[in-house]
């Protein structure tokens, strides 16, 4: 369909280019985002020689927009790997095994849904010491919830088809059932939900550094920039516009990324939107 | 129905349980005690005999076990303990922000619904149009904003430039607008998308249908079946929305200063006021729950297929 | 001819004097203030908590024993007419005013202030005040539960009290604060207290939603006539400095307080530039070098420290000038300040020096532990570490939260840290923390040691509060901390209020710009909200 194909084209052309920027960042940065503060500098308007500007440290935006891409993209994917993990492991393993297993399992996810996903972040956040790790652990352990549902609903009707049946005919393992019957065949929508979820994890850091609690500078995070910028909009909104920038085009080709997938790989799929 | 109720109402009880003993456990390792943090600000000097007087006073050099021992005694007599910076009952001063949370999250809520699902509405019958691409970037667009970022820059537009609303405060209802305008537009955004979803299938179905032309009658029931499949979906992504809204309310109370329960939660948190942080998670939790129930008996109602055991 | 002459120089003199005239005070209208420390108050009972947040309401509606005038910029007597002290300097006769009533129309007695003193120190709880009420001789037996009333307060009558201090300090230092406001004895038992305060203030209590105001109407029957001057006071909680920028550049609020990014947009725009209050507060901000890291025991490298860094220029970048560069511990606004002390020259030569005849003629590496406050935290580090650099000091940060920031440091356990601490108004409190009696847990947070400035202390304290010599004795003894640099001294906090034109009457305080005296701000009839 037409609009799939715009969703990923569009999306991947965004995904690409902050995926490019990150990787690059050091050939295309032009200095080092922590180190080279020089405060003579200090917020001076966007032009030749600062392609963004500079902040109130003296360091150029260009530089930090390119490095935080790769904080944002580990931010993104490290978070949601995690989730994905232990999500399919959860819900694969209580939907095939059942008993009290799965009890177990759907409790703790009952209660997982319970609590609004940033309000456990924080939670944890409060109790860890500020940055990076810190971040991935808060965002890795209070979100796979939703991938657990759908790995387990999927797996459920899954384990009474006929090749698995099959497989356990031939004398396969549970385990080996799992990983190689039913694990890629739940892989399309664990994949849009990974891509959806990215965005989500790279909306929550910016959340978090709002409320004090995200990664601290010096480390460059689009989210604490944008977050730490916002008293600076009068005298130099170039410190804010440019990470705030950042981070909508890149959750934008994350949403527009999954849905494309979404729609190539399971056009109906009752886990729409 | 009254003994599904029943029946989640009692399930919740040991969600609670467990939810209150996580955020125990979490926040018995926090880092900072509430007596340092009361000089964290390095403006008052640390008394140190206060200190002492004040860890004893609040219990906070007990073992684990006992201060856990103390927490589920009080938690079966509903005593929420007390709060460590003013002393007050911690029920009484989770009580006093629960009415600004309720208005905040239902307006947003409520505008999300009125605003998103007749725009997902259009957007499906429309498909394929330029109404419904616009709508579609539109919404989409709005799931890729950080909260606060929004929310200052309607504050910017419509308070400072415009001077149509205040910037902050809580009262009448034109302090509320901004605040659940920022906050819905995320669930808005969500719920069009929902909307456009359900009703493209109703439409596609109904043109099979059509094409079948097997007679007036069937064609309506089948319409009228699956219009309420829909509007279960959309209920129960609002639902589910909800939790999310509660957790985002926290960004924007901070911002506007609106008296709830998100901004009580990050206040104690600096402060480490324990008891009044644990609360306030137990009290939002406990909002989501019963929305969760509510979204299923009115999704019972709506589609008497749904028969719940 | 003459007739028009002398109407003509009537008219011009009318005016002149009309110039002259200072303007009075207008009565009416509501004064809209905003709490920037936080998201909320601490409740109703301002004996409970000692966070500069609660203290900015406690001050409209509470009054204690003195009460800070900051044009004198001192403690003076409030709650009491006269005062007369003992030969010894230990017993301290107050005359309690007689025309103070409460707001539910009780006159203030002798036996108010004595219940007040004897709940701060109240065996089963913690209250703050209890630190500055131990002063009072009898009181530390009443916190260990070993008597039941302060023995060193007795009332004489009525209005008379008499107070015998444990130690020779200044009792007005002690008692100006909220913390140890006077409550009335028959109503602060009861429940509704928590909910309703009533106090001595010019404003009595409205109405308090939680986490947004509070609002308070005058009191008719304060005792300073013709005060307060407003009718209304609210009280807005605001802790986000961007929505309070908003809110202040729609009129919406009265005053703001400005942090360094603010203060520079305020200061450049032509308007907002005219009223801004600055004031220098008692806090110095510094990095504390731990004596028993090796290479900061030698004074040399210390004093290395201070001359790598180019502070002029951090406080100018970073800070915006919102601080006045340290000159040793003691601020501008401290009596005892010597303004000819000069401060440590940025000089990179010197420093290299000095570490050389230090034995560290490659420098060194040490951990800053440092919290994420923008003007004294990571973000200072951030910029003096490339510095340091340039004399082979290598230093990284280890960022903590601010509530474990003081923990570490009371422990000891930190090679360097930075913090802003408060260095006055009392200059001799203020030193008493290089005393090495001191401990480090109270706040000789370097545990530092030397023999002359503890004679010195040892001299001011024998000598007494009413010694006018002191102050000299005291500039000696800073300007020896100084020399032997325990610390590097960052700079003074530049407090910064902005404030609509309409408003009048705000005063510099320089323990904290945001507590104001109420009873003597009124706003002209071009506030919004003049009625």
């Amino acid at each position: 369909m037409r609009l799939t194909r715009a969703n990923l084209v569009l999306g991947a052309f965004l995904i690409g280019a902050v995926v490019i920027g990150g990787v690059l960042a050091p050939w295309l940065a032009h200095t080092d985002p922590v180190m080279d503060a020089n405060l003579m500098n200090a917020e001076t308007a966007p032009g030749r020689e600062f392609w963004f500007g500079t902040d109130g440290q003296g360091r150029d935006v260009y530089s930090r927009v390119l490095y935080g891409a790769r904080t944002s993209l580990t931010v993104g994917i490290v978070s949601q790997l995690i989730n994905s993990v232990i999500g399919v492991t959860l819900g694969v393993s209580s939907g095939y095994w059942g008993g009290w297993w799965d009890d177990w399992v759907s409790g703790l996810t009952n209660m997982m849904l319970a609590i609004p996903s940033l309000i456990f972040a924080l939670a944890i956040m409060a109790i860890l010491s500020p940055g990076i790790t810190s971040l991935l652990i808060a965002l890795g352990l209070t979100n796979w919830s939703y991938s657990c549902r759908i790995s387990r609903a999927a797996t459920l009707s899954l384990k009474g088809q006929g090749f698995v049946q099959a497989a356990k005919m031939l004398g396969y393992g549970d385990v080996r059932i799992m990983l190689t019957q039913i694990l890629p065949n739940i892989l399309g929508p664990i994949i849009v939900i990974g891509t959806l979820g990215m965005g989500g994890a790279v909306l929550a850091e910016a959340a978090l550094s709002f409320l004090g609690l995200g990664i601290r500078p010096p480390a460059p995070s689009w989210g604490s920039m944008l977050s730490n910028a916002r008293e600076q909009i009068t005298t130099a909104p170039w410190v804010a516009i440019f990470p705030g920038l950042a981070i909508f085009f890149t959750v934008l080709g994350l949403n527009l990324l999954g849905d494309g997938l979404r729609d190539l790989l399971d056009p109906q799929s009752k886990a729409r939107v | 129905m009254t003994a599904y109720v029943l029946r989640r109402l009692w399930q919740m009880v040991p969600i609670l349980l467990a939810v209150a003993l996580l955020i125990f456990v979490i926040f018995s390792v926090v880092p900072g005690t509430f007596a340092s943090a009361t000089a964290a600000d390095g403006r008052n000097v640390v008394d140190a005999q206060v200190l002492e007087r004040m860890n004893r006073e609040f219990g906070l050099n007990d073992p684990v076990h006992v201060r856990f021992g103390k927490y589920v005694a009080q938690l079966a007599t509903f005593d929420l303990g007390i709060s460590l910076r003013s002393r007050e009952p911690v029920t009484v001063v989770l009580g006093q922000r629960l009415w600004p949370t309720l208005q905040l999250t239902l307006a947003a809520m409520l505008l999300a619904l009125a605003l998103g699902v007749p725009l997902g509405f259009v957007a499906a019958l429309k498909s394929g149009g330029w109404v419904d691409s616009l709508s579609m970037v539109f919404a989409i667009s709005g799931l890729s904003v950080p909260l606060f970022w929004l929310g200052l820059m309607l504050m910017y537009l419509f308070a400072l430039v415009l001077g149509w609303l205040p910037s902050f405060g809580y009262g009448d209802p034109s302090h509320l607008v901004l605040p659940a305008l920022a906050l819905c537009v995320f669930p808005m955004a969500l719920l069009a998308r929902t909307t456009r979803a359900v009703v493209l299938e109703i439409l596609h179905a109904d043109f099979v249908r059509t094409a079948r032309a097997k007679g007036m009658s069937e064609m309506r029931v089948v319409r009228w079946h699956l219009v309420r499949n829909a509007m279960v979906i959309v209920l129960t992504m609002a639902g589910l929305q909800f939790g999310s809204v509660i957790g985002q309310a926290v960004v924007i109370e901070k911002l506007f200063a609106w008296p709830g329960l998100g901004s009580l939660l990050v206040d104690s948190v600096s402060t480490r006021d324990i008891p009044v942080v644990q609360g306030c998670i137990l009290c939002i939790v406990i909002f989501f729950l019963f929305s969760n129930l509510l979204v299923d008996v009115l999704s019972a109602r709506i589609d008497p297929r749904i028969k719940y055991t | 001819m003459w007739k028009k002459l002398v109407l003509a120089a009537a008219i011009v003199f009318a005016h002149g004097v009309q110039a002259q005239t200072p303007e009075t005070p207008r009565k009416g209208g509501t004064i809209r203030f905003t709490a920037p420390y936080g998201a909320s108050f601490g409740g109703m009972d301002i004996h409970a908590t000692n966070l500069a947040q609660d203290e900015i309401w406690a001050r409209a509606i509470h009054r204690a024993l003195y009460k800070w005038d900051s044009a004198l910029n001192k403690p003076v007597l409030e709650l009491a007419k006269t005062v007369s002290v003992s030969s010894n300097g230990l017993v301290y006769t107050y005359q309690l005013r007689d025309d103070a009533f409460f707001h539910h129309g009780r006159r203030m007695t002798a036996d108010d202030v004595i219940w007040s003193f004897n709940r701060i120190v109240e065996p089963g709880k913690s209250y703050p005040g209890a630190r500055f009420v131990r002063a009072i001789k009898g009181a530390v037996e009443v916190e260990k539960g070993e008597a039941k009333t302060i023995s060193g307060l007795r009332k004489i009558n009525d209005f008379t009290i008499e107070m015998t201090l444990a130690q020779r300090i200044d009792p007005a230092y002690n008692f100006n604060l909220a913390v140890t406001a006077i409550y009335p004895a028959d109503e602060a038992v009861k429940e509704s207290f928590a909910r309703k305060p009533i106090g001595l203030g010019p404003f009595k209590f409205a109405e308090y939603v939680p986490g947004s105001r509070i609002v308070m109407e005058r009191f008719d029957k304060f005792y300073a006539k013709g005060k307060p001057h407003a009718d209304k006071l609210v009280i807005y909680v605001m802790g986000d400095a961007a929505a309070r920028d908003v809110a202040f550049r729609n009129k919406e609020v009265d005053v703001s307080v400005l942090g360094p990014a603010q203060y520079v947009a305020y200061r450049g725009d032509a308007n907002l530039s005219k009223s801004i209050l600055e004031v220098t507060e008692n806090y110095t901000r510094y990095m504390g070098m731990n004596s028993s890291f090796k290479p900061f025991a030698d004074k040399r490298v210390r004093q290395a420290v201070n001359h790598a860094i180019d502070a002029d220029l951090i406080i100018k970048k970073m800070v915006y000038d919102k601080a006045y560069r340290a000159s040793g511990w003691l601020p501008t606004t401290s009596s005892a300040f010597d303004k000819n002390l000069k401060p440590y020259s940025y000089d990179l030569a010197l420093a290299r020096k000095l570490l050389t005849e230090a034995g560290y003629p490659n420098g060194f590496e040490f951990e800053i532990t440092a919290s994420s406050n923008e003007s004294w935290g990571s973000p200072i580090a951030e910029a003096f570490i490339p510095m340091l650099a340039k004399a082979g000091i290598k230093a990284k940060i280890v960022p903590v939260d601010g509530t474990v920031l003081g923990e570490r440091v009371r422990k000891g356990d930190y090679q360097a840290y930075l913090w802003s601490n408060g260095s006055g108004p009392d200059p001799l409190a203020a030193l008493k923390c290089f005393h090495s009696a001191t401990p480090r847990s109270a706040c000789n947070y370097t545990e530092f040691k030397s023999p002359a400035v503890d004679k010195i202390l040892d001299d001011a304290d024998r000598m007494g509060p009413g010694n006018p010599k002191r102050d000299e004795v005291l500039k000696q003894a800073n300007a020896l901390v100084y020399d032997e640099a325990p610390y590097w001294f960052f700079n003074y906090n530049k407090a910064v209020l902005a404030h609509q034109p309409w408003i009048k009457g705000l005063q510099r305080n320089a323990n904290e710009m945001a507590w104001q005296n109420y009873e003597d701000i009124w706003v002209d009839a071009s506030s919004p909200a003049a009625k």
